[in-house]
């Protein structure tokens, strides 16, 4: 055994040697190659990140949203239909939602505008930050009471809370005037009443959270009608059925329940749309080459060396062993360096290298501070992907050269 | 001590371009002996010598070891026996560039996984033998003819050899070395082994401690052994 | 030092290294737990259907409630003119046929 890892050793330190014999082309194959680990490993880690926390915080969005749709466009939702939808039997509650984009032209940004509904869609959480001004009241005088109540920032007819993306494009911080150009052309003032957290950014950062009245002057959007609704349903596993039969009742609106939008996040990022194909092929692409030059055969040098060695005794496997451990080297050097610098950029840079290809033509881009879900399994996928094409890639070419006789080798090397 | 019964040896078998390069050659190599294979180019002298050493296998015919016979050994085994009964000695010094000149010297022993700190003890004895102390840790590439020379003599010890073989050791040094090369044979002798060594060179195949000359034309031996 | 012990060292370091992120992502996952659930509580508070990631266009911003038609809104044959288009996809209940 000992004898065994002697050789191994003996036989490392020959390959070294080697290596540190071409240092400027071995040391630019070991940064290409751990370049190429470097983007595969963060690619994989952002987006499994991204569609784990989605996965997570979006359980608890709406059970069934209900759109109008009028010629192919999301059109308005008329307050009547909300009767209808009550009928139906499994329907436990119909909210109506106000939300709508302002464009800002001073920096470019769209907003999202939300009026917070009345109520939580299902039951609120006790131990966060949000709280209900008075729960459980919810048809009390609500004109004399916030309708939200966050951080202490209380939401009141003529102010707004707005998202931390947004407080940092704007340098907007509590009382501070924000100017709004209403549907006709008339200027609305807007105190801010506070901030959503920067640790919520990744739902919040281009929110603004406003009142009913407010929203209405805004966008000049009579009580008739309101963006669309939530239905909340008694039994969950009745989703679908009750969404098909909004459907049915009402021909021209579009139900969209909670399976569809989780779905939506899980194929985001998917390795099928256009850049992370990109991404990937060209990873790839860069990869094949690489091998293949391993592949394609020996310089007159290395030839020498094998025969060389052949000659003073050295077997075809020692050779072979070498040649393993070659591409063992550099491979489980550049894996490792890769993952490592991947983890790195992605949850401790916030994916700097991403930035310019995530913002795209938004103003307002949010934080990507992402939790850390790794999965074991990717990792062990790009090892085999990589390590084990490359380190086969080395070996391949030598096979012919290693089987040289040592007369052969003899004989060519005499010369 | 070495027998070849009936050795033939043809390369490009099936070929337009096929030639025998040995043609039944029978011949007895002495233990502790010098022995030196003498002929012109195209003797086949290089052929036989690898066959000798286990470097190849002939095309028809017998080769025994010690009685034993390894014509038809395995190569991990025939290989094993090459490592350790037989040292090389080529032409050209043939070290590996880049690394030193211990690391050359140690190279024959990796594949057998001895322990390091007394591979390097072995290493730097030979290296002193033969007056190499210094240069231990210099590339190859600083090295001059003879010492290069000499370096592969000593890689050539390093697993202990019985048989030392040498191919024209004498072709890239002038007279001055030729000797001291000669003198390191006798004393390869002095020691117990024996020596094979082909060469064309009057300098080598007579010098007086020389117990036989083969000679060697067109694949055949000229003399048949007393 | 010997090469092999060389390279044995440094192999070991950066196993190590990875070992160490590894946990420090298990602790960030735990320490996490607030800020999801900050998150979580948001979403469901205010109805909230989609993560904030792209705001360039209304389709963009809100993924899972765009319908196939929004992208082309501008003209039936404007193509994809957005970077985030290549990164996502129609909601999947578009594109199914039901």
């Amino acid at each position: 055994m000992n004898a065994w890892i002697e050789k191994q050793r003996y036989i490392i330190d020959f390959t070294i040697s080697s290596l540190l014999r071409r240092k400027v082309k071995n040391l630019g194959l070991l940064a290409l190659y751990t370049l190429i680990v470097f983007i595969l490993a963060s690619t994989m880690f952002f987006t499994y990140s991204i569609k784990k926390e989605a996965s997570l915080i979006l359980k608890g969005s709406p059970e069934i949203v209900v759109q109008k749709i009028l010629a192919g466009r999301h059109d308005l939702f008329p307050v009547g239909y909300i009767d209808t939808i009550k009928q139906i039997r499994g329907v436990v509650g119909v909210e109506s939602r106000l939300w709508g984009y302002y464009y800002d032209s001073l920096v470019g940004a769209n907003y999202t505008l939300l009026t917070p509904p009345k109520t939580a869609a299902g039951e609120s959480h006790a131990k966060t930050a949000s709280v209900e001004g008075e729960a459980g009241d919810a048809d009390s005088a609500a004109s004399s009471k916030p309708l939200l109540e966050l951080n202490g920032a209380k939401l009141e007819p003529g102010t707004l809370i707005i998202g931390n993306g947004i407080a940092r494009l704007r340098k907007l911080t509590r009382d501070d005037y924000m100017p709004f150009r209403a549907f006709d052309g008339t200027i609305m003032n807007l105190r801010i009443a506070g901030t959503l957290s920067s640790q919520s950014e990744l739902v919040s950062s281009d929110l603004m959270l406003i009142t009913e009245d407010d929203f209405r002057k805004l966008f000049g959007i009579d009580t008739q009608h309101v963006t669309d609704v939530i239905v909340t349903v008694k039994n969950p596993s009745e989703v679908a059925t009750v969404a098909a039969k909004i459907k049915k009742r009402l021909i021209d609106s579009r139900p969209i329940i909670r399976d569809e939008i989780l779905r939506t996040y899980d194929s985001i990022f998917n390795w099928r749309g256009g850049m992370m194909i990109v991404v990937f092929s060209a990873a790839v692409l860069a990869f094949v080459i690489f091998a293949w030059d391993k592949a394609s055969g020996l310089s007159a040098g290395e030839r020498r060396e094998i025969g060389i060695l052949k000659a003073v005794g050295w077997e075809t496997s020692d050779v072979i062993l070498m040649k393993f451990w070659e591409g063992a080297i550099v491979s489980l050097s550049a894996f490792f360096g890769g993952v490592i610098l991947a983890y790195v950029h992605v949850f401790f840079t916030g994916s700097l290298v991403f930035e310019p290809a995530l913002k795209g033509w938004s103003s307002l881009y949010p934080n990507f501070d992402l939790t850390p879900f790794i999965n074991a399994e990717q990792l062990t996928t790009l090892f085999f992907l990589t390590v084990v094409p490359y380190t086969v890639a080395t070996i391949v070419p030598i096979w012919r050269a290693a089987t040289i006789d040592p007369d052969s080798a003899m004989r060519h090397t005499g010369e | 001590m070495i027998e070849l019964v009936n050795v033939k040896k043809v390369f490009n078998a099936g070929n337009p371009s096929e030639f025998s390069a040995l043609n039944s050659v029978n011949l007895c190599i002495a233990e502790n002996h010098v022995t030196v294979l003498k002929g012109p180019s195209g003797s086949g002298k290089t052929t036989l010598l690898s066959i000798v050493g286990c470097m190849s296998r002939p095309s028809a015919g017998r080769v025994k070891l010690n009685g034993r016979e390894i014509t038809s050994l395995p190569e991990r085994f025939l290989t094993d026996i090459r490592r350790k009964t037989f040292g090389f000695i080529f032409q050209q010094p043939n070290l590996i560039k880049g690394i030193s000149v211990l690391e050359n010297v140690m190279l024959p022993a990796y594949p057998l996984g001895e322990k390091r700190s007394q591979l390097r003890i072995k290493a730097l004895h030979g290296l002193n033998e033969l007056n190499l102390s210094s240069k231990a840790n210099a590339k190859v590439e600083w090295l001059s003819g003879g010492e290069a020379q000499r370096v592969s003599i000593v890689r050539a010890l390093i697993n202990d050899p019985g048989i030392i073989i040498a191919d024209e050791p004498t072709a890239h040094l002038d007279t001055k070395l030729s000797y001291r090369f000669m003198e390191i044979i006798e004393k390869f002798k002095a020691e117990g082994k024996t020596v094979i060594i082909t060469s064309h060179d009057p300098l080598v195949y007579e010098a007086a401690m020389v117990d036989r000359v083969v000679n060697l034309r067109d694949g055949r031996i000229e003399d048949m052994p007393a | 030092m010997r090469n092999s012990t060389l390279f044995f060292y440094c192999l070991s370091a950066e196993v190590l290294v990875l070992g160490l992120l590894l946990v420090h992502a298990s602790v960030r996952e735990g320490a996490a737990q607030d800020s999801l659930n900050e998150k979580s509580a948001l979403v469901k508070r205010l109805g909230l259907t989609d993560l904030c990631l792209f705001t360039e266009a209304r389709y963009t911003r809100h993924l899972s409630q765009a319908d196939l038609n929004t992208p082309f809104q501008d003209h039936p044959l404007s193509l994809e003119h957005f970077p985030s288009g290549s990164f996502t996809q129609p909601p999947t209940g578009v594109t199914q046929s039901r």
